[in-house]
């Protein structure tokens, strides 16, 4: 999907025309395009999202007397967040969940099928590759069931196991984290999946071919040669997926409900119990806040570990 | 590459496009929305929740427009159910509540949110309605508590409610050899009888105890306060209008807890903190006969009658008792009740004429038949001993015996965040992490963090 | 060089042969067949309880075989109100959306991608950055805004705030997209003095179709699950999309129709896979492309 920058296309977009700088109205006209975006986004977005930012800043809730006379506490929020160890539970927690299952598990398993499905045969692919997005397209509510409904104590993943004569345990109750990170994967990998295929057929085969007749063996090919070229792509498809990732809340909620205790409550879990729950909004957005803030780290990260050329 | 026609034509295109755009948006539904939702002379706006388990509500509306518009011609009367689920639907109505625009006139509010909007200002006091309308001496006691708020102005009127005793199995009571008719009086009987089912059939689960975090607010009533409020202690000290600290009570129920999980007397530990386990209890446990005793409340029946899992043998293999008091003191038996009322909104135009719309919607025979499709314990002397509301349901006369010892929530604004914690202690204990007095103190520490350390009192 | 994207339903990628001897190519393209064939087994597995329970009138959130496995859950949900209309609504505010924000993200991408842009890289992180505040934290202002803006419970404003959400992520996806295109064909256009929306609307569009299939298929299938959105800013019943009427089989008392939910998230799941189906037949590939860059 995402492209990659091939050397001859770089040099050519670069331009091989050195134009004069253009002026104001040339300029203005170039950015004419962008126009209905920002307007959408200006409209609907920037208003909403600063207001809301402010608010975090309140104790403003949704009903009792947050809702008639909200106050402005400066950042009383805040420094309640950081005091209360179960928030640095949370975003540890939201930290493992991110990584685990986004980074490692929809992104490596999206590489591995995109690899599988152009090294398989036609009706295979056809057919794994529509199983594989049905479990992205399924509604979030209703995957979050059948995730329930396959790890519970009594469920289909025990059932499977007990035909092998396993005793399997009760995943919700003894391996909340694993079993939230495993739905999260089987979720979302086909994202990935189709990132990665479309990257991989963007690679001109007639490099790794050169690779090969220099006697590059299949998983040098991949790691030297093909890694590199697609390096833009598995870079936006980190910070896309986990961003995603960081909002799964429904998943998790209804597979554990945050628990057992805590050990599954990771942020938009503690913000939506702030938020809807307890009617805190003002509060909840905090916590939204801080959310948005991993991600940032998480994107910082990527760029400056896989140093892709984004321009 | 020059600045063109081409750009210039894009550029206008864009802008009238748009422009056209916002001014259809904005003129289609101005002229609309004003008199829509906050209601103008002649129309009143009603929000209330309807979802594919639960078409009661909706039906008793439609009734009451039909019946309403009938006697008050020149007023329209306009429905607007909100599909939503539990908390979904208290967003949505704090969502509408917050702007004029879209303020309801009628609101089937939970009385777990009355203090709170009451606060909020979303609601309207009908002190002076209720005088007027004669149906409102036939209202229960505890009923008329129900719709309080904090200024002891009344808010709602309640649409029915619903209480909380043990359930028990008569086979596996038989099996046990335990009595079927079966009174027990104190704690202790509860656990002698569960203690006496695990002998007789180490299989069978002798206790359901809602215990865990996931199951949020059902842990905290049909659990937790069903053992508190039957120790003489409370929550929160009405009188002095502050929270409770340091109670005995509260560390004697925690020690239930700590009993019947440390002696395997209740729910296996993964079942037991299972978010669904409410409805698992309910529609496969208690039928199949896998669990003796269950403490929940009074809409299971309802379950059994009709609907997607229906168990027609109940009325021989189920049996009810009150959950006794801690010693067997007076009054002897407990129960907690929640239960939703009708409430007028404070932006509407005429309140008098919402007054009377929900008037109608409670008459006598509405009110009856909403009782009875809906699984509702009667609120109402007038109906509670109509032999048809008892005979649709034989669960009905006992649960309503239970109104006159029931206990309401202390429902003000806060309360959902402190009675967060409750499941928190349950949960520690169960699980063997915390006895019941560190538990308690953890709940304390919490308390105050939420209040305040003066809106606390020591328990007497 | 624009690729199909998943090949599916094209003919084996020539691209994939090398000129090695058949009988390995033959072997490991079993070994990957089998392994990928057992992934997709295992992917499909959970899916099992939703099929189980649709065909059960007892459904609950266990795995059971139905002891008297009917239609009844079908027919009881597939009805106008029940089904039909949600789905049709859902159907309209997807395809709305993804088609507004294709567009919009092709224009906005094109001067991004093509042009030296001094504030290029900030204004990307920000967008991305600054709109991923979640709804839920932002329902209060946006409610608020819809309610002066008179848009409250109408479809076109959803679709406009859908789109307004969906458009940072539309703008990375087909901004990476663009740039894969060589600007040569495009320069070429240039000097023959084609203006640039001519150019993209002639050249850089027709081979970028895979891409802009992909992205449509993304905002079209996040839209299609949105449920937040449409249940802040629409209030009749006959507006809400599937999204927010599956809500609809959850009762009081924590009571849920599973059953019947089960059924219903069938129906509401096919739309989209059949989307993803026919996008995947129809986006074809450009090795025509191929052959005019090679030179």
């Amino acid at each position: 999907m995402a492209s990659l920058t091939e050397p001859q296309v770089d040099r050519r977009r670069r331009g091989p025309t050195p134009r004069p700088r253009p002026g104001a109205a040339r300029t203005l006209g170039r950015l004419l395009p962008l126009a209905p975006a920002v307007a959408l986004l200006v409209v609907f977005l920037v208003g909403p999202i600063l207001y809301s930012l402010y608010g975090s800043l309140t104790n403003r809730s949704m009903s009792g007397p947050g809702a008639a006379d909200p106050q402005f506490i400066g950042l009383d929020n805040y420094t309640q967040l950081f005091s209360d160890g179960e928030f640095w539970t949370s975003v540890w927690l939201t930290v493992l969940f991110v990584g685990a299952s986004a980074v490692i598990g929809q992104n490596g398993m999206g590489m591995a099928l995109a690899l599988l499905l152009r090294a398989a045969s036609s009706p295979v692919r056809a057919l794994v590759g529509t199983v594989v997005v049905g479990a992205w397209v399924l509604p979030e509510i209703v995957a979050a069931f059948a995730a329930y409904a396959f790890f519970s104590g009594d469920g289909t993943l025990n059932i499977v196991l007990g035909w092998f004569g396993l005793d399997g345990p009760a995943w919700l109750f003894t391996f909340p984290m694993l079993a939230v990170i495993l739905a999260n994967v089987w979720r979302g990998t086909a994202f990935s999946m189709m990132v990665y295929a479309a990257a991989l057929n963007e690679v001109p085969p007639e490099i790794t071919e050169a690779a090969e007749l220099d006697g590059a063996q299949g998983w040098q090919q991949f790691a030297y040669i093909t890694l590199p070229m697609i390096r833009r792509a598995v870079s936006t498809n980190l910070m896309l997926i986990t961003l995603q990732t960081l909002g799964v809340f429904t998943l998790i909620w209804v597979m554990t409900g945050g628990g057992p205790g805590v050990q599954t409550s990771t942020l938009p879990v503690l913000a939506y119990q702030e938020a809807f729950k307890f009617m805190q909004v003002g509060y909840g957005t905090a916590i939204a806040t801080m959310t948005l803030l991993v991600g940032a780290l998480f994107s910082v990260l990527y760029i400056k570990v896989l140093k892709p050329e984004v321009d | 590459m020059q600045v063109n026609n081409g750009h210039v034509r894009t550029a206008v295109a864009i802008v009238t496009a748009a422009s056209l755009f916002a001014l259809a948006a904005c003129g289609s539904s101005s002229g609309e929305s004003g008199a829509e939702a906050s209601g103008g002379e002649d129309t009143i706006t009603v929000a209330y929740q309807k979802t594919a388990t639960f078409t009661q509500m909706d039906d008793l509306m439609q009734t009451a427009k039909a019946e309403f518009e009938a006697a008050n011609s020149g007023v329209t009367v306009e429905l607007m159910p909100i599909e939503a689920e539990q908390d979904q639907y208290f967003t949505r109505l704090a969502l509408m509540n917050g702007s004029a625009e879209t303020a309801p006139d009628v609101i089937y509010e939970d009385t777990f949110q009355i203090r709170s909007d009451a606060a909020a200002g979303f609601l309207a006091p009908i002190d002076d309605y209720v005088e007027e309308w004669d149906d409102w001496d036939q209202y229960l006691d505890t009923a008329k508590q129900a719709g309080l708020g904090d200024d002891g102005q009344l808010y709602g009127v309640s649409t029915g409610t619903d209480t909380r005793g043990l359930y028990y199995h008569k086979d596996i009571f038989e099996a046990a050899g335990l009595p079927t008719e079966w009174e027990p009086e104190t704690w202790e009987d509860v656990l002698e009888a569960a203690r006496a089912i695990k002998e007789s059939a180490p299989d069978v689960t002798p206790m359901a105890l809602y215990t865990g975090q996931a199951q949020g607010e059902a842990t905290s009533m049909q659990g937790f306060e069903m053992l508190l409020y039957g120790t003489g202690d409370q929550l929160y000290d009405t009188e002095e209008q502050k929270w409770v600290t340091g109670s005995q009570g509260f560390v004697d129920a925690l020690t239930f807890y700590d009993t019947v999980y440390s002696e395997e007397l209740g729910l296996p530990l993964e079942l037991a903190l299972d978010a669904a386990v409410g409805g698992r209890v309910a529609t496969e446990l208690l039928p199949q006969g896998q669990v003796g005793i269950a403490l929940d409340g009074s809409w299971l029946p309802g379950n059994w009658i009709s609907g997607d899992n229906p168990w027609p043998e109940w009325e021989e293999k189920i049996g009810f008792a009150p959950m006794p008091t801690q010693e067997g003191q007076e009054p002897g038996a407990t129960s907690m009740s929640g239960g939703w009322t009708l409430a007028v909104g404070s932006q509407a135009e005429d309140p008098q004429q919402a007054f009377d719309f929900i008037a109608t919607a409670l008459n006598r025979e509405n009110s009856l038949t909403y009782y009875t499709t809906a699984g509702q314990i009667a609120v109402r002397a007038d109906i509670a001993e109509d032999p048809e509301y008892l005979n649709y349901n034989p669960s009905f006369e006992f649960f309503s015996s239970l109104v006159d010892v029931t206990n309401f929530r202390p429902a003000t604004p806060d309360y959902s965040q402190i009675s967060a914690n409750i499941p928190v202690a349950t949960e520690s204990v169960a699980t063997g992490s915390a006895t019941p007095e560190e538990a308690a103190a953890a709940y304390d520490a919490g308390l105050v963090q939420i209040v305040g350390e003066d809106q606390t009192t020591e328990a007497p | 060089m624009v690729g199909t994207i998943t090949p599916t339903a094209v003919a084996p990628d020539p691209r994939v042969a090398t000129s090695v001897a058949s009988p390995r190519k033959d072997r490991s393209k079993l070994l990957a067949s089998v392994v990928l064939a057992s992934i997709g087994v295992v992917f499909l597995v959970p899916m099992v309880w939703i099929v189980l329970a649709a065909f059960n009138p007892a459904a609950t959130v266990s795995v059971a075989l139905p002891s008297d496995p009917t239609l009844d859950n079908f027919t009881q949900v597939m009805t106008w109100e029940t089904s039909f209309r949600p789905l049709w609504n859902s159907t309209v505010l997807s395809f709305g959306t993804a088609s507004l924000t294709v567009v919009a993200a092709t224009l906005a991408a094109y001067p991004l991608s093509r042009f030296q842009l001094r504030y290029r890289k900030p204004f990307m992180y920000s967008i991305l950055f600054g709109t991923c505040l979640p709804i839920t934290a932002m329902m209060v202002p946006v409610y608020a805004l819809f309610v002066s803006l008179s848009l409250l419970d109408s479809i076109g404003g959803t679709i406009l705030f859908l789109t307004a959400s969906s458009l940072p992520m539309a703008i990375w996806m087909t901004k990476n997209f663009m740039d894969s295109v060589p600007v040569s064909l495009e320069e070429a256009a240039w000097t023959d003095g084609a203006s640039s929306m001519t150019a993209l609307r002639r050249i850089v569009v027709p081979l970028m179709r895979p891409g802009l299939s992909v992205v449509f298929i993304f905002v079209f299938t996040t839209t299609w699950g949105n449920f937040f959105v449409p249940f802040v800013l629409l209030f009749d019943t006959a507006n809400q999309p599937a999204a927010v009427a599956i809500f609809n089989f959850f009762g009081q008392y924590g009571t849920v129709a599973y059953g019947r939910l089960a059924a219903f998230s069938i129906l509401y799941a096919t739309p989209v896979l059949v989307l993803y189906v026919l996008v995947q037949r129809l986006s074809g590939s450009s090795f025509a492309m191929a052959g005019a860059v090679k030179g």
